[in-house]
């Protein structure tokens, strides 16, 4: 009961938040040049009515708060605005295209968390073992990786394998196969076989800091008074770290995490856009591109909503596994 | 009789904050190498360019060709030289990303100090700024801003601009933390008594102060900056073309990666070499600016010799020490915490311990209960109950913690788990040795929350640490300690973390305990006033070493070592004048990695004779029962007695 209320408040305090910063980026797209002008310089040119009516229908007659509030209340209503190409519908692409990236990107979390809970814990409580640091130089080289760089780097190591195998072992390109098998259980390992190489690249740059971070928390929690008197108390070591060390330990991870989402959607923008997946990432370069102001946003808003739904997900968490925190606030 | 106390030496002066950081920098032997490489790859991205016969943007008639003499890195489809274009490239995200932090510095201690040092709605409306800086992915808004400024015909300049106005809040949080915390300390609360106005206060208190978490999360920020910038330019909307930046030319180079590896391989490596060394000079800073987190030594298996015993112990003797010593390896060689110990628990019996800070006193507790870090080497005896406990393996050491031998802590506040409930940590103290139904382990706990003074215990089990006040804390950890019975109670400066008041509930609680289990206590303090109230006898500890041990009386009214004496002088008493100087002994202990030859005391002692620098005094009797280990009572001190009592033990004023 206090937990819902407690998560209400947190989303009341999102929402002034969520509205500054959608004003200030859709002022920012909107003045970012003219979503027309390739349809004004087109050879042979453009009836000017033709024009004005385009005008007309992206709002671009409009001053630009007036754009905003238009955008504000059709948002409010559902509508999203519609998108310079006049054949797309904003909603169903994101819709389409979220799912798309939101596939790798939770298995990619969930696996570099698991990932990140494992090595932090190893390395911690081996500290200073040959353990440690193997998986301490590991994360040292992959938090210095520029993602893109490992994104291009593994999907040529499938290039090669596949040349070498003669066939295509795992798939390098795509978010699925143009022409899907025709079996449900065929669809599903179609789109996981194209699942792996993008989620390795995003595993591999995400868990780093994630592991270094659960290394030290770990290692303070190992020092603390009460994990000595729980040794004190005669519990097995194993008791000890399970019970009281990693109970505790756990928790500044899960808001790292959750505050890290915006960086794992970061990364998976880039990865999208080496493997050629038609996710989210590749969506927001053609709308930026295409100056497509409306798609832009709602691109913005889904993030921004996401990012606020994380964060309030790991508030939740926070306080599920920290009686401290229940009260306070 | 000299009348002047010998005046309290003031407090070495503290040394300058910046002074050792870059000796301990130096040492961190990963960092100081990747400042080096960094050295090099700036000098390479901003000298290089100057002495390489191609520019960056000159096109030679050699395309595609692999590395060789004339093109040592190879070149594009295009004849470009790619020596000179990651010479180019790394100069302009060197450029941008430094400029991002330098910019991200500025704005977010300006915001952090603000934020932290006004708190309230100040801090509240700050941080909701924060927030909305992190609701976005920073790479998004960079593309569309930069996809603005591309238009514009930007520079590396805008770009830095818009990352450093999305990076500003890493930097803001950092600072934040830390002026919340110090605006609390006495030195800033002092300012703002004298009259300082806010300004002052917070450039000249607060930001030096930050300075250090400052540096290091602005460095690390320079890696963070590199990588966004390249992964920008990577996807088209960083630095654009005729210019080049590392990540261009990663992104130009993907589609050759096979035929043409060097244009994709060497800007790559490039990034992250600068970002590895950035990170590790991170690192290295960090360990250099806050000395208590430096690296612990190497693992050292933790190593025990148990010594020889030839005597008998008595049957009513339930602990029996031996010449017991503790060395720890540290970077800087070998440490005595505890150097030739010799002390006895007799059933039932309170023993005070005692000793200033540093004296060993802990790590003794710590060799008793078998909790030593593994890089502690201990040797010599501990006979407990019939069982030798120096090199008892851990298993055997298991069954003893908690139900033989239990332990109270000093800081009730952080001793218990603040994740589970009382309920659950007193009843597993239960179950673990008595393996009973946690029915009958919950039963158990309310039955010793009872015993130690917790009012209604039955309905408090399910409440967690942080719903008790310090004191009451303090007497579920008693609780807990006498869950199974135990023979000995190591009860580690238990109400030093204590108010007075609570003090002596707790110290009620403890003697209460005593009678009805009838539980040895070794009480471990520094305050003789516990002392003089709860224990039998009394052993006092110096460096490492036991210097006098006998009955409370005894010691109280008859110290036969100087330095029992200065403890005993230096506590203040009710039966003396108000207007009296307090005495203290003069000086502070000994470092234990240079500890002074012969007694360890004399530096400090009024009475020290240049014999005391010989030799280590041994424990002699006094009286019965009743040792001391100072030179004065051996017969050789008796022999030189014009040096040794030119002045007898000084009267205190």
């Amino acid at each position: 009961m206090e937990i819902v209320g407690f998560a209400l408040r947190r989303l009341l305090v999102a929402i002034p938040v969520l509205f500054v910063s959608t004003f200030l980026i859709f002022l920012a797209v909107a003045k970012s040049g003219d979503p027309l002008a390739e349809l004004r310089e087109r050879q042979p040119p453009v009836p000017p009515h033709t024009i004005a009516a385009e005008e007309a229908r992206l709002g671009l007659d409009q001053p630009v708060l007036q754009r905003y509030w238009d955008w504000l209340t059709g948002v409010v209503q559902g509508d999203l605005g519609p998108s310079v190409d006049r054949n797309a519908d904003i909603g169903m692409e994101i819709g389409s295209r979220l799912g798309i990236t939101m596939r790798f990107v939770l298995i990619a979390m969930l696996i570099a968390a698991v990932l990140a809970i494992l090595v932090g814990v190893v390395s911690a409580v081996r500290q200073y073992s040959w353990l440690d640091y193997l998986f301490t130089s590991t994360g040292f080289l992959f938090l210095a990786m520029p993602s893109f760089w490992l994104a291009v780097l593994l999907k040529q190591g499938g290039i090669e394998l596949n040349t070498l195998a003669g066939s295509t072992l795992i798939y390098t390109v795509g978010d699925s196969s143009v022409i899907p098998p025709p079996t449900l259980g065929g669809r599903i390992a179609d789109l996981a076989g194209h699942l792996v190489l993008p989620t390795i690249t995003l595993v591999l740059i995400n868990f780093a800091a994630w592991s270094r971070f659960q290394r030290s928390s770990m290692l303070d929690v190992l020092g603390s008074d009460y994990v000595k008197l729980a040794t004190a108390k005669g519990l097995r070591r194993r008791t000890v770290l399970r019970k009281y060390a990693l109970r505790t330990a756990l928790t500044p991870l899960v808001t790292v995490i959750a505050l890290d989402f915006t960086a794992v959607f970061a990364g998976a923008v880039v990865t999208e856009t080496v493997f050629q997946w038609r996710g989210m990432g590749d969506y927001l370069l053609e709308s930026i591109n295409g100056r497509d102001v409306n798609a832009v946003m709602a691109w913005l808003l889904v993030a921004a909503v996401a990012v606020v739904l994380f964060n309030l997900l790991a508030d939740i968490l926070y306080a599920a596994l920290d009686p401290r925190i229940r009260r306070v606030r | 009789m000299s009348a002047e106390p010998p005046p309290v030496s003031a407090p070495a002066a503290a040394p300058g904050p910046w002074r050792g950081v870059l000796t301990r920098f130096r040492r961190h032997r990963l960092a100081a190498a990747a400042l080096v490489a960094l050295v090099l790859v700036g000098s390479f991205a901003f000298v290089g360019p100057l002495l390489w016969r191609y520019g960056h943007d000159e096109i030679t008639p050699d395309n595609s060709q692999p590395p060789s003499a004339a093109h040592p890195l190879g070149t594009d489809s295009l004849g470009h030289d790619l020596l000179a274009q990651v010479m180019r490239g790394t100069q302009q995200s060197l450029l941008i990303a430094l400029t991002v932090a330098f910019g991200a510095a500025v704005v977010g201690t300006v915001i952090g100090i603000v934020a932290g040092y006004y708190r309230g709605r100040t801090d509240a409306l700050l941080m909701r700024l924060v927030d909305l800086f992190l609701t976005v992915p920073t790479i998004a808004v960079a593309a569309v801003l930069g996809h603005n400024f591309a238009g514009s015909g930007g520079g590396w300049v805008l770009i830095a601009a818009v990352l450093a106005a999305l990076m500003w809040t890493s930097v803001a949080r950092v600072v934040r933390g830390v002026v919340l915390g110090l605006r609390e300390r006495e030195f800033i609360s002092a300012a703002r008594a004298l009259g300082s106005s806010d300004l002052r206060i917070m450039l000249r208190h607060i930001l030096p102060n930050v300075a250090a978490p400052i540096i290091v999360s602005v460095t690390i920020l320079v890696a963070t900056a590199i990588l966004a910038e390249t992964a920008l330019s990577f996807i088209g909307f960083g630095v654009q073309p005729p210019d080049t930046s590392l990540g261009l030319l990663v992104a130009n180079a993907q589609s050759a990666v096979a035929t043409r590896p060097w244009l994709f391989y060497f800007p790559g490596l490039v990034i992250l070499l600068i970002a590895l060394s950035i990170n590790f000079i991170g690192d290295g800073l960090r360990d250099a600016l806050d000395p208590t987190q430096t690296k612990g030594p190497r693992r050292r298996r933790y190593l025990a010799r148990p010594a020889e015993r030839t005597d008998a112990v008595p049957d009513d003797v339930l602990l029996s020490v031996r010449d017991l010593r503790v060395v720890f390896a540290a970077d800087s060689g070998d440490v005595s915490a505890v150097r030739h110990l010799d002390l006895e628990l007799r059933r039932g019996e309170v023993v005070g311990l005692v000793g200033e800070s540093g004296s060993g006193k802990s790590v003794s507790a710590a060799a008793l209960m078998g909790l030593l870090p593994p890089t502690a080497t201990v040797s010599g005896s501990i006979h407990f109950a019939g069982q030798e406990l120096v090199g008892l393996a851990e298993p055997h050491f298991r069954r003893l913690r908690g139900s033989r031998i239990a332990m109270v802590f000093q800081d009730p506040m952080s001793s218990l788990s603040p994740v589970h409930t009382i309920g659950d940590q007193v009843a597993e103290a239960v179950r673990v040795h008595q393996g009973c139904s946690r029915a009958a382990a919950r039963a158990r706990a309310v039955e010793l929350l009872d015993t130690v003074g917790i009012p209604d215990a039955r309905n408090r089990l399910g409440d967690y640490p942080h719903q008790f006040s310090g004191g009451m804390r303090q007497r579920v950890v008693i609780a807990m300690a006498i869950a199974n019975d135990p023979d000995l109670i190591i009860a580690d400066e238990p109400t030093t973390a204590l108010d007075v008041t609570v003090q002596a509930q707790v110290l009620a609680a403890l003697r209460a305990v005593r009678e009805r289990t009838g539980a040895a206590i070794l009480m471990i303090t520094h305050d003789l006033g516990i002392v003089a109230e709860i224990a039998d006898r009394v052993a006092v500890m110096y460096a490492g070493r036991l210097v006098e041990v006998g009955t409370a009386a005894d010691v109280f009214d008859n110290p036969s070592m100087p330095y029992t004496q200065g403890l005993l002088d230096s506590v203040p008493r009710l039966d003396r004048p108000a207007d009296e100087e307090l005495w203290a002994i003069p000086g502070s202990p000994p470092s234990m990695t240079a500890l002074p030859a012969g007694c360890a005391f004399a530096p400090r002692c009024g009475i020290r004779t240049p014999d005391c620098s010989a030799a280590v005094p041994d424990l002699v009797p006094v009286t019965a029962g009743h040792l001391a280990a100072c030179l004065r009572l051996t017969p050789l001190g008796d022999a030189r007695p014009e040096t040794a009592t030119t002045s007898s033990i000084p009267e205190r004023p």
